[in-house]
């Protein structure tokens, strides 16, 4: 199958520091999470792909396209719906105003078609209702969704999104959860977020990124096998462990390589996760 | 998938034209005509550089507010859009372009007649301060991206427009009354500034596809894709 996404080499740098190297990743169908921690280079990457920033090297491209030129990027961004991480709003638009604006940019120019258009999607996010509001009287996850809205308008084959459920309750973020899972059929989706609930409820496959490099691509299965045999329990915090927290009953939950007779645990995405990261951040003391 | 692909700046002018930043261009210009009143105010007292000077801060006052005429809020939810970022800021200029032209028209009218320094020359000097608040911004989006670069582009602007009366070399003459015999040839170079403004700021409007193309060139391995190399 001719992948959505297939980039290769992509490196960037922020002045002295290194945001992504040598990143080389192909999606397909489905919802792809983007894992890792503070600083991984998750926002930058998923900025590149969107075609919001261009990186220092490599290549890639969206649906065969090459964003490397200005007639390809305007391409792929045909093709393309992007969240970012701090979605920004005209706040005196309607919710419906403001999506059928981001609908006019993304070349609806028919208006009849383009308005039913933003009634489908602003259906879909749950928005029907309030679609006559200000953006300013929205509350927070409304606004969300009015971003995941101007996302998904033009019902784009590659939907880009960058922690769409920071700042949300839990209520909320199962109800963004279930649109993203939504959102995902038929499409390809790169989602990045801090929280392996999100992977483990949505995501076909994760890719981890620490220091800018990715450190695990495959199925969330897969990065759970990681952790077989590598979680433990104690009474005390174990000093060997890569990471370990106190967990609700008392006692230590340790991963890394256990000691002869640990009392070893059903491992966990977020185990699997932390042993990927080794060394990047991942040192988890409660 | 676009649903039609009819001209999309046609349909952008009215809801882009609800996105420029009215109030701010509106106490700008507001300010500005004070400014270019105030021979008129100070009645016998005024004089030629008087009215000059007034003229030219007025300029510089409109000018602060076009400096915020790029902020959008919503950059970052439409960076990625295909509607180019060129027809985006062009929409914007060319709704505040009538706005600016009436308004400059204005504040000319403002300076008594026997005051009113030559309209061609003081009105390369307002545009070349207009555009270069523009273009400010404009290199601000193109280097930083950044939602609303107008405050700081602001900044520049007043600092330049004290500073650069003092710290521009004397032989440019740039600044100079309507009666001095050098005022023709000191509108010669603002034309020229004007025109190196509107070089700078049409480079800067279009989005760049690519990052640090001098250190590519110079890199033997810095190319972008090994096909193209």
């Amino acid at each position: 199958m001719t992948p959505t996404v297939s980039a290769s080499g992509l490196s960037l740098h922020y002045g002295g520091t290194r945001a992504l190297d040598d990143v080389s990743l192909r999606l397909s169908g489905g919802v792809t999470g983007l894992l890792g921690p503070n600083g991984a280079g998750k926002t930058t990457l998923l900025r590149v792909l969107a075609t919001a920033v261009p990186a220092d090297r490599g290549a890639f491209t969206v649906l065969g396209h090459d964003p490397g030129t200005s007639r390809g990027r305007q391409e792929v961004r045909r093709h393309l719906g992007y969240l970012p991480q701090t979605p920004g709003f005209h706040p005196d638009f309607t919710a419906f105003e403001f999506v059928d604006y981001v609908a006019i940019l993304k070349e609806l120019t028919d208006r009849t078609a383009r308005h039913r258009e933003v009634r489908r999607v602003l259906d879909e996010v749950g928005l029907a209702d309030v679609r006559g509001k200000r953006i300013k009287k929205l509350s927070g996850g409304m606004r969300q969704r009015v971003a995941l809205a101007a996302a998904l308008v033009g019902d784009p084959e590659f939907v880009v999104l960058d922690e769409p459920t920071v700042g949300l309750d839990p209520e909320q973020r199962m109800r963004f959860r279930e649109l993203v899972a939504q959102a995902g059929e038929g499409r390809t989706v790169l989602l990045s977020t801090h929280q392996t609930e999100d992977v483990a409820m949505l995501c076909n496959r994760v890719v981890v990124l620490a220091d800018g490099t990715v450190r695990f691509d495959g199925t969330p299965g897969e990065l759970t096998a990681q952790a077989a045999g590598r979680v433990w329990s104690s009474e005390e915090r174990d000093p060997g462990a890569k990471a370990g927290w106190r967990t609700g009953a008392g006692t230590f939950r340790n991963v890394g390589d256990p000691p002869a007779g640990a009392e070893l645990l059903e491992p966990t995405l977020e185990d699997g996760y932390l042993l990927t990261l080794d060394g990047a951040g991942a040192e988890v003391t409660a | 998938m676009p649903v039609s692909a009819g001209p999309v700046s046609a349909v952008l002018v009215r809801p882009l034209a609800r996105t420029l930043p009215w109030r701010m261009i509106a106490a700008a210009g507001t300010l500005g005509l004070l400014l270019a009143a105030t021979p008129r105010l100070a009645g016998e007292g005024a004089n030629a550089w008087l009215a000059v000077t007034s003229l030219r801060a007025s300029a510089v006052a409109f000018a602060l507010g076009a400096a915020f005429l790029l902020d959008d809020p919503a950059r970052n939810t439409t960076a990625a859009v295909p509607t180019r970022r060129v027809v985006r800021h062009g929409l914007r200029l060319a709704l505040m372009a009538p706005v600016a032209a009436l308004w400059w028209t204005g504040a000319l009218l403002l300076v008594p007649r026997e005051l009113r320094p030559p309209a061609a020359g003081i009105t390369v000097e307002a545009a070349a301060v207009l555009v270069l608040a523009l273009t400010g911004a404009a290199f601000a989006i193109h280097r930083g991206d950044g939602a609303r670069p107008g405050q700081a582009v602001a900044g520049f602007l007043l600092a330049s427009a004290v500073l650069g009366p003092l710290l521009s070399p004397g032989s440019w003459a740039l600044f100079v009354t309507p009666d001095d015999p050098r005022w023709a040839a000191a509108h010669d170079r603002w034309a020229l500034l004007l025109c190196a403004v509107l070089a700078a700021g049409a480079l800067c409007a279009a989005e760049p596809v690519r990052r640090f193309r001098l250190r590519r060139l110079m890199s033997p391995s810095g190319t972008s894709d090994p096909s193209r190399a």
